[in-house]
């Protein structure tokens, strides 16, 4: 397997960013991107800030392979966002704000003008195991058939994209919207003004 | 199937026999309409191995569900038919107005074989009127005036797709006219109307309405995309304002504007002929397609005339490419392409070829060389009329480079003249050109989005990994759009998640973002399976060598080529197809292709 230099940059930069962030822990999150008819996606307990070019696995985009036994815990989610979506990056982070709001809401409306603008709202799905991709691998490209990210209420968001920066920009994203929700929320005040009633998207 | 009328006007011009074909639900959820609908019935309606320009070609002109709705740009249609110039499938896309008015007449479509002993036009009223009349003393007018006379004899109301004088007498590079300034250009499909006799279709007093299964929700979805067309700079502002022209700077800072066909990809010269550079010389006002907000159509005065355009890919292919910095030239010789009818893009190519082909020696006229600005115009005629030179420069770039034994000199990938991006300085986008089912195309996967304008997201422009997986989304992408139909231009500011719920509110059948990304791989797979029925193979899944060998001296491509080999293999895989480029069986049941 050789891994062309310039996945293995981009993997490093965005792996980089999503652990100064805050979003993961030291060894936790995953990223992937689907390249050539393949999966590539981060070694399991490898240090997401910190990627060597050993720590990307290629593996099967169709079926499981004996890539699973260093990939990623969450491949099984990957490979069927992969076959069951357009994506052709997934972003997996434990971004807290998404977290911690996915805890009381059964969705996030972005009271933000720019994540009203760019993503309406933010769905979160209940899985029965949210760990691991048994479960996950089932309800998570259901959603992301039509949104570009969904919460798994209590464990992280997953996020496609183009590329793995399109898909760093949805986490980002919705983590600054269910930020500002949650910040507005703590103050018990009023909104001046509430963006996501500025349209309708029940039916969104 | 709500938002479509389920039925194609079937015109048969042996017998001017006219009649409808009743066009089920079931194939229309699987190839919704325009250029998927149109693949399809071409497969079908078209025996293999036809020559494009005899009788027994197909033009399959349609719309989509999304026609004559109130979804943004709506207002475009496709022409599927086999090109004189590639030998291959060939769709192509145009706005305007006409598509709604034959949606409105009753008609999704228009599917025409055979020819006229004579030259005609068909005559589309509303409840579903139907003739065919003499155009006798239509043909041999420019477009212009055809739509004139076309007014004059059926009245101001009308919308007409016309051929000019490159169409009739064939010409392999002419396109068709809609009402006389918007085209269906590239692939010689003017020729193709021409070889049937047919001066132009004309359409007028349609009543009927769309029918849309939830008004209300549909109008809530395009209120959100039309907040996203004014949040979205390209579509509120670069577009309206400067027009497709606005790419010119950017592409000539990145190198890849191609100069002297495609000998150099930088010109300081190339700002006087940017979007700037029209708006202060030659623009007039903006224009518009059917329920556009964009309005990117530029109306311009240029020396004493006035007309439309011209757009990026005409300033650069009658400009720079031919060594010519003159805007008042460059859009004179625009304003004749549309009046002669003929494709802006593959004129500029093919003059261009000719020019190289001067500048090796091997053209003997002084007077067709890089920069010479006074013979572009007369050129531009005798093209159209085929007349000395222009008879051989109006065969394409191929074919005239083939004659005078220097095939290295055109810019061609299939036959069809390559637009304004040079390849080497985006090597996705090279890759679209090569794998392109109707050949040396940029809208079919245009990966200069990622590329070039960081959309969604900037990626390495010279970077291989991953830009065959993009690519066969991107082309996937760009079919479905072409079938709904929609703009090119609404990909800015939104995307098949937008689509998917625009198509279920008028359909009221669930669609998603995964079976409409499917419908466009199905019907990028048919057009692949109708090359190989027409005799193409991987051979011609490729570009001008040099492309692949040598690279560009100055400007910010500098030193690059393009990677082919190592992408083509894996792109085959990724579209399941077999390393000869061949659809493979397991992926013609997953898509449900019969063939």
């Amino acid at each position: 397997m050789v891994i062309d230099d310039s996945i293995y940059r981009v993997f490093r930069k965005i792996g980089k960013h999503l652990v100064q962030l805050g979003y993961n822990t030291s060894h936790s999150g995953n990223i992937s991107i689907r390249s050539g008819g393949k999966i590539y996606i981060k070694r399991r307990a490898a240090m997401l800030g910190d990627l060597l070019l050993e720590d990307l696995v290629e593996c099967s985009l169709t079926e499981e392979d004996s890539s699973s036994l260093i990939a990623s815990t969450e491949l099984g989610v990957h490979r069927a966002i992969y076959l069951n979506t357009d994506a052709m990056a997934v972003i997996h982070a434990h971004n807290p704000y998404c977290v911690a709001l996915s805890l009381i809401e059964d969705e996030i409306t972005c009271v933000d003008a720019e994540g009203f603008a760019l993503y309406k709202k933010i769905p979160i799905i209940d899985v029965k195991i949210p760990a691991g991709a048994y479960y996950t691998a089932i309800e998570v490209p259901k959603v992301l058939k039509n949104y570009p990210f969904v919460i798994v209420r209590g464990h992280g968001i997953f996020a496609k994209g183009m590329t793995l920066e399109d898909a760093l920009q949805y986490v980002t994203g919705a983590e600054q919207s269910a930020k500002i929700r949650y910040l507005t929320l703590l103050t018990g005040k009023p909104l001046l003004r509430d963006f996501s009633q500025d349209g309708d998207f029940s039916d969104w | 199937m709500k938002g479509m009328n389920n039925l194609i006007l079937r015109v048969e011009l042996d017998n001017k026999k006219t009649s409808t074909l009743k066009i089920s639900d079931s194939i229309l959820e699987k190839y919704l309409g325009g250029r998927g609908l149109g693949v399809k019935l071409l497969m079908e309606y078209l025996p293999p191995n036809i020559d494009p320009l005899s009788p027994k070609n197909v033009m399959i002109f349609a719309t989509g569900p999304f026609g004559g709705t109130n979804v943004p740009t709506n207002g475009r249609f496709s022409l599927v038919t086999k090109s004189p110039l590639t030998n291959g499938i060939f769709y192509s896309n145009s706005g305007g107005s006409f598509a709604i008015s034959m949606k409105k007449c009753g008609f999704d479509g228009i599917m025409i074989d055979g020819a006229l002993s004579n030259p005609g036009y068909l005559l589309i009223d509303d409840n579903e009127t139907v003739t065919i009349k003499e155009a006798k003393e239509l043909w041999g007018l420019d477009t212009e005036k055809t739509l004139e006379k076309l007014k004059e004899l059926e009245g101001d109301r009308i919308h007409c797709l016309l051929i000019g004088p490159a169409g009739e007498n064939q010409v392999k590079i002419s396109a068709i006219m809609n009402d006389a300034a918007r085209a269906f250009g590239r692939g010689g499909v003017g020729a193709v109307m021409g070889s049937k006799k047919l001066k132009a279709i004309v359409v007028k007093n349609g009543t009927k309405k769309v029918e849309v299964n939830d008004r209300e929700l549909l109008q809530k979805f395009v209120h959100m995309a039309l907040d996203k067309f004014k949040v979205v700079p390209i579509t509120r502002s670069s577009l309206p304002k400067f027009g497709t022209s606005a790419l010119v700077n950017l592409i000539n800072v990145l190198g890849m504007f191609p100069i002297n066909n495609f000998q150099e990809g930088y010109n300081e010269k190339a700002a006087l002929v940017s979007g700037e550079e029209i708006n202060r010389k030659l623009f007039k006002g903006d224009e518009g397609c059917f329920a556009c907000p964009i309005r990117c159509g530029r109306l311009t005065e240029a020396g004493g005339s006035t007309g439309k355009g011209p757009e990026y890919e005409s300033v650069w292919a009658l400009g720079p490419n031919l060594g010519i910095y003159d805007l008042v030239t460059i859009a004179q010789a625009n304003y004749a392409c549309n009046q002669l009818g003929i494709d802006t893009i593959s004129c500029g190519g093919s003059i261009a070829c000719a020019m190289e082909l001067q500048q090796k020696g091997k053209l003997d006229r002084e007077d067709i060389k890089f920069g010479n600005e006074s013979i572009l115009l007369n050129l531009i005629q005798s093209i159209a009329l085929k007349k000395d030179v222009g008879a051989e420069i109006g065969e394409g770039s191929a074919n005239l480079a083939k004659r005078y034994n220097s095939y290295e000199s055109a810019i061609q990938v299939k036959g069809l003249e390559l637009p304004a991006y040079d390849p080497r300085g985006a090597i996705g986008h090279a890759l679209g050109y090569a794998t392109s089912n109707r050949g040396g195309c940029h809208l079919t996967g245009y990966m200069a989005a990622l590329e070039i304008f960081a959309a969604p997201k900037k990626i390495d422009r010279f970077m291989v990994g991953g830009k065959p997986d993009l690519l066969a989304l991107k082309q996937n992408q760009k079919a479905t759009e072409d079938s709904l139909v929609i703009c090119v231009f609404a990909g800015w500011a939104l995307g098949l998640d937008y689509y998917a719920r625009f198509l279920k509110a008028i359909t009221g059948i669930e669609f998603d973002v995964i079976t409409l990304t499917q419908i466009g791989e199905r019907i990028y797979t048919l057009e692949k399976l109708f090359n190989l029925r027409e005799g193409l193979t991987k051979e011609d899944d490729t570009l001008p060598l040099r492309f692949l060998n040598e690279p560009l001296k100055e400007g910010a491509s500098k030193d690059h080529v393009v990677p082919l080999d190592n992408m083509l293999q894996q792109f085959y895989s990724v579209r399941n197809w077999d390393h000869e480029g061949i659809p493979t069986k397991k992926l013609l049941d997953r898509l449900k292709i019969e063939y």
